[in-house]
């Protein structure tokens, strides 16, 4: 468990978190987005005791009278928790096992259930065949998934990973994803950041959006994504313009122009749109391409932000 | 503080001293060097002084081990400082190392290096160039201790103070090299100016030199060198005092300003 309760940080005269809420329960993953700069790392080295907030409180454990203080009960809530920074942290000149029991022995753990460990990390992030190398020798993708291992170690209770798949590969990153659904299964309360919203929705893990300073809101992806953003619909044609009432026209090359469905249609149902939009074709026009994009957690993020794709391509949260 | 962090951060601090030995071996191969060639020319000084048929190494290995030893406050800095360009510092305080900890995890193994980086120069010295010590090896042993503490001290102080490896390494540098001048590693300090000499009173090198040369020269006992031993302890007890008021473990330190 999790709870990060009213934490607000500046650096100097700048405020970076304003009044930051946010629970995290045993077995969940919260995919943690937020733009560049808009305080994820800060957060998550606050909660993770690295720096200290200006105001409010975060306590990792299980119930009020056992849970820790991260800031007051260093010792303690270390034991608890496990840190992937957004920076590379490995050892460069020593090997992938040394650095893996480094971190075994900072947190006490006896030489047997550090042997233990060992081999379960690797095989689970598939760096079983690296284990001798030295760590700067590994490709960048390896030595991400040594980085993150290396917070595995000790089995934290309550796991922050900033960006853990910057630089993987496609098996790599899906291996990085397994491993943090099974220490959620595991009871771990995980908050992962990303850039890859994708990864949010693989991970079965609930969001939050902070922005702006705070936590705008938080909840399964599935729920954000039905209340804050809708499909899209569009055609391509060429020859005589059609009659698409409401619909925006934007020219294309070669004579073709692209249609948006308006705003206001979005909500209803795509399909329906779409061959509403067919039946109106005229003879003379020529239908050359159709395109509709489901609603996304991207788009969803975007306009709960108040940010664009491009001009009216995701509708206003006040018309949403 | 918890000792098994400290051991923890110490064993790492151990393996990556092995990994990386290239420092260490310098400095244990240059003053081999000097010794090497400014035998012949010591040999006439100790003559002079009235040590005749003496080899030339009994005058000159003190000075310039403990010249060395200085020098390696640079490995000191280094040790602190790399963990700041890998990234690896903000990991193992998240893993809740405090500040002491990672001072004594980090200083502890580097005092045993830089203790046997001196220890093999004496005994390279001996078998190379019949140095021998005519007083107490026990004597012996403490001076060198006394001398490696005084370096990893001031090595501590330095990466306490300063926030970028180039500032660290220059500063240093120069105070090793400052104090090694002063306490006679160059030249004797009989013969430095007199502004030189008082000053050279309260340095750890002066002290330690004079009493490697007398344990090398003149017989000198435990108890001849009981006032070099205070002169470190106080020295190093300084550096220490001044580091933990100054020492932040938050601290960014960044390679070059
Ligand atoms: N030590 C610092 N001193 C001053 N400003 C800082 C410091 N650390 C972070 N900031 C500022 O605080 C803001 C939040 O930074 P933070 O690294 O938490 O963002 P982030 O959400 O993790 O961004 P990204 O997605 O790019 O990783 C940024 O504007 C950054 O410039
Ligand atoms: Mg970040």
């Amino acid at each position: 468990m999790l709870v990060i309760e009213d934490v607000s940080k500046s650096y100097g005269q700048t405020p970076v978190l304003d009044g930051v809420n946010l629970a995290v329960p045993a077995g969940r993953i919260m995919g943690l987005i937020g733009s560049n700069g808009a305080g994820k790392t800060t957060l998550i080295s606050i909660a993770a005791g690295l720096i200290t907030a200006d105001a409010g409180t975060v306590r990792v454990g299980e119930g009020r009278s056992a849970s820790v203080d991260v800031a007051s009960d260093r010792r303690r809530a270390a034991g608890l928790v496990g840190l992937a920074p957004q920076e590379l942290g490995v050892y460069p000149m020593l090997s992938v096992r040394q650095n893996l029991v480094t971190f075994a022995e900072l947190a006490g753990m006896g030489k047997r259930a550090t042997r233990e460990r060992v081999d379960a990390v690797v095989d689970a992030l598939d760096l079983a065949p690296q284990l001798a190398q030295r760590a700067d020798t590994l490709s960048g993708g390896q030595a991400r998934r040594l980085h993150t291992a290396m917070a595995l170690m000790h089995r934290p209770a309550v796991l922050f990973l900033d960006e853990p798949t910057v630089g993987a590969d496609v098996a790599a990153r899906g291996a990085i994803l397994d491993v943090v659904k099974e220490l959620a299964r595991e009871g771990a309360s995980v908050i992962y950041t990303t850039h890859y919203l994708g990864e949010v929705s693989d991970l079965g893990a609930d969001v939050a959006i902070l922005h702006g300073g705070s936590i705008l809101l938080t909840g399964s992806v599935k729920e954000v994504v039905d209340a804050h953003a809708a499909p899209s619909v569009s055609v391509v044609t060429a020859g005589v313009p059609p009659s698409l009432p409401g619909w925006r026209p934007s020219p294309l090359e070669g004579g073709h122009t692209r249609w948006d469905a308006p705003v206001e249609s979005r909500t209803a149902n795509p399909t329906a749109v779409l061959a509403d939009a067919l039946s109106r074709l005229g003879a003379g026009t020529t239908l050359e391409a159709v395109d509709v994009t489901p609603a996304s957690l991207e788009s969803a993020f975007l306009a709960v932000t108040g940010q664009r794709l491009s001009a009216e391509e995701v509708p206003d949260v006040a018309h949403a | 503080m918890s000792p098994t962090r400290s051991i923890a951060i110490a064993r790492t601090t151990a393996r990556l001293v092995i990994k990386d030995p290239s420092v260490t071996i310098i400095m244990i191969v240059m003053p081999l060097i000097f010794v090497g060639f400014l035998k012949p020319s010591l040999e006439a000084q100790l003559q002079q002084q009235g040590y005749a048929g003496v080899s030339g190494a009994q005058a000159g290995v003190p000075g310039l081990a403990v010249m060395f030893a200085f020098l390696s406050i640079q490995t000191v800095c280094m040790i602190f400082f790399r963990e700041h360009f890998w990234g690896t510092w903000q990991r193992v305080r998240a893993a809740g190392a405090t500040g002491g900890e990672l001072v004594i995890g980090k200083a502890g193994p580097l005092v045993i290096v830089i203790l046997a980086q001196m220890a093999v120069v004496f005994a390279a010295s001996a078998w190379l160039f019949d140095y021998r010590v005519t007083g107490s090896m026990l004597a012996l042993g403490l001076l060198l201790t006394g001398i490696a503490l005084s370096v990893v001290s001031m090595g501590v102080l330095v990466v306490a103070l300063l926030k970028t490896l180039d500032q660290a390494m220059v500063v240093g540098n120069m105070s090793g090299m400052v104090m090694a001048g002063f306490g006679g590693a160059l030249a004797p300090t009989s013969t430095l100016p007199a502004w030189a000499q008082s000053i050279a009173q309260v340095t750890p090198t002066y002290w330690g030199i004079e009493g490697l040369r007398e344990v090398g020269l003149d017989g000198a006992q435990v108890a001849d060198i009981l006032p070099a031993l205070g002169v470190m302890g106080v020295f190093t007890a300084t550096c220490v005092a001044i580091a933990a008021m100054r020492f932040q473990p938050t601290d960014t330190k960044v390679g070059s300003t």
